[in-house]
């Protein structure tokens, strides 16, 4: 399997804190890296680090064979880099189809930039097939502000996943969630990966264990191990960061 | 294709922004029906007064209209617009005295607002929020004293004795000292600069600027970089307010420091909140209701200022929507009622 994104030695401080330090993983073509880690481990710093949030003082990302460090998100995003937040992040005042729309009209001709949205074909075809997987077809007239919180998280999701981008950075995407929305969601984004290669943040140790192809565990802005699931779950040094030294 | 079909018909049903942009060229439609019948009578009587003050009030209209696509659309208050209404009016006197062509006066507005507008917008957009205000109140300020210490300028006095100029509209020509000749190509002009803006606000591009007031922290993660929004929808109202400002010394023959002053700034942002903020037409209602409770009341009493002040706040915290925002929800029922 190719790799899509490659993360190494990624390094940042906050005021003498190192909130990642020196993280380095890879994440393969259509498989789910999940990266897990107790409360302040790093984890959405490493997210933001990645998708151009924040600068990195050390380390390299490249993504589909191209060193993309300390590029800003915009172009994150068309180096193929789609992503979610650990809190809902959409447009809350506009409709269900202008959320998916304004995401998926990267998709349209740069030419068709000055045209009436109108004549956008391929973001509302974009906005057609991610209606039908999302389940959002009744929602479409709905202001993103009005929906329950399961359907933001689903609606967050296929916000980040309209631009087809080679990488779906997802934060904790079940987060908040029912035990039954939760399950929904983790078939979801299993489904996902056929398409698309899957880079996840989840606290859930159960969905984690089921849909991951590959763990990634951080603890105090490290990098613990990482490995397949069967590895990691009876990895001594995750059950003690996780439950302390017992 | 039936897919395709399907997905003009979702997108004609719930697309609440394309609908929101058709009541307002209804009720444009209603205002411009409006004007005409207003300039039929003043023709008919042989007015004046009250045609260039109606004049004035679309030129300000206008101006109006590039505050509501900072505030109503991007989410930018700005505080210095007068900066470019003052610059279209003074680059048009001082075109206008060198060179009696309307045309060439509009050309000259046009580069200078690219240009001054590009500059600027470059400062103004290093910061957000209330230091976004506060660096073009101050931009503003600093071209204001500029002008009016400048001798060439005509400093506090301005320049007078700006020509009247023939505008040829190839099927017409219109004289600027004809009250409703004027009248009526002002109306022309600010019906088309709305239509400039209806048409963007409606393309990608315009979605990119309602999705930066939406929630501007998401923007790039479409892939759009929101300095370089913010600066192309600083350059426009630049351009839309300096092309308005451009009218100005054709209607008056003069043009004035006051043009800059904070004053004019603020007026159009009253005229906005007024007439309902990101509707684009509230600002052609609210340009005519300012000027006329402008000129009425002051013709009452001289303290209309006191009176304009608290139909502000009246509106802020009954009608914090504008007119246009209690009238528009219903003329999108209307029309979307019988697409239906």
């Amino acid at each position: 399997m190719s790799t899509v994104l490659e993360v190494q030695g990624l390094s940042v401080a906050f005021g003498g804190i190192r909130a990642v330090d020196g993280v380095s993983f890879s994440a393969k073509r259509h498989a789910i890296t999940t990266v897990i880690g107790p409360n302040g481990a790093g984890k959405s710093t490493l997210f933001n680090l990645i998708s151009g949030l924040i600068r990195p003082h050390n380390g390299q990302v490249t993504l589909d064979g191209v060193d993309r460090t300390g590029a800003s998100p915009h172009l994150m995003q068309r180096a193929g880099l789609g992503r979610s937040f650990q809190i809902t992040n959409l447009f809350f005042e506009l409709t269900v189809l202008e959320n998916l729309r304004l995401a998926a009209q990267r998709l349209e001709n740069v030419s068709r930039f000055l045209l009436p949205v109108k004549s956008s074909k391929e973001a509302f075809r974009r906005v057609d097939e991610l209606v039908e997987r999302f389940q959002l077809g009744s929602k479409l007239g709905e202001l993103a502000g009005a929906l329950s919180h399961g359907e933001q998280r689903r609606l967050e999701i296929a916000v980040a996943l309209a631009a087809k981008p080679s990488i779906l950075l997802l934060d904790e995407p079940t987060q908040g969630m029912s035990h039954a929305d939760t399950a929904d969601s983790a078939e979801l984004i299993k489904s996902l990966a056929k398409d698309v290669t899957i880079l996840l943040i989840e606290h859930d140790i159960g969905v984690v264990m089921d849909i991951s192809d590959h763990i990634v565990v951080m603890h105090q802005g490290r990098k613990l191990t990482e490995g397949a699931p069967s590895v990691v779950r009876n990895d001594p040094a995750v059950k003690s960061a996780y439950f302390g030294d017992a | 294709m039936r897919d395709s079909a399907n997905i003009m018909k979702t997108e004609t049903a719930t697309d609440r922004l394309g609908l929101a942009m058709r009541a307002s060229h209804v009720l444009v439609a209603v205002f411009v029906v409006a004007a005409l019948a207003f300039a039929a009578i003043g023709s008919w009587s042989g007015d004046t007064f009250f045609l260039r003050l109606a004049t004035e009030a679309l030129i300000f209209a206008g101006f109006a209209l590039s505050v509501d696509i900072l505030l109503g659309y991007t989410g930018l208050l700005s505080l210095g617009q007068a900066l470019y209404f003052g610059l279209g009016a003074y680059v048009s006197a001082v075109v206008l005295k060198e060179v009696p062509s309307f045309w060439a006066a509009m050309g000259a507005a046009l580069v200078s607002a690219l240009v001054i507008g590009f500059v600027t917008g470059l400062v103004a957009n290093r910061v957000r929020g209330v230091y976004f205000a506060l660096v073009t109140f101050g931009l503003a300020q600093v071209a204001a004293k500029a002008v009016y210490n400048t001798r060439s300028l005509g400093a506090s006095d301005g320049l007078i004795g700006v020509p009247i100029v023939p505008i040829d509209i190839g099927v017409t020509t219109v004289m600027s000292n004809s009250p409703v000749g004027f009248f009526l190509f002002t109306l022309a002009f600010i019906v088309v600069l709305y239509a400039i803006c209806a048409y963007l606000l409606d393309t990608p591009f315009g979605r990119v600027l309602v999705a930066l007031r939406a929630n501007e922290a998401r923007v790039p993660f479409l892939g759009y970089s929101t300095r370089h929004a913010r600066l192309a929808a600083y350059v426009l109202a630049a351009v839309i307010a300096t092309l308005s400002g451009a009218l100005y010394p054709m209607l008056r023959g003069f043009v004035s420091p006051e043009l800059l002053f904070f004053s004019t700034s603020g007026n159009a942002v009253i005229t906005v909140v007024l007439g309902g903020v990101g509707t684009l037409v509230g600002a052609l209602y609210g340009g005519v209701i300012l000027t006329i409770l402008k000129s009425v009341v002051g013709s009452m009493t001289e303290h209309h200022l006191i009176v304009i002040g608290l139909l502000f706040m009246g509106t802020v915290i009954f009608l914090p929507k504008g007119l246009m925002g209690f009238v528009r929800p219903r003329v999108e029922r209307l029309i979307s009622g019988k697409s239906k």
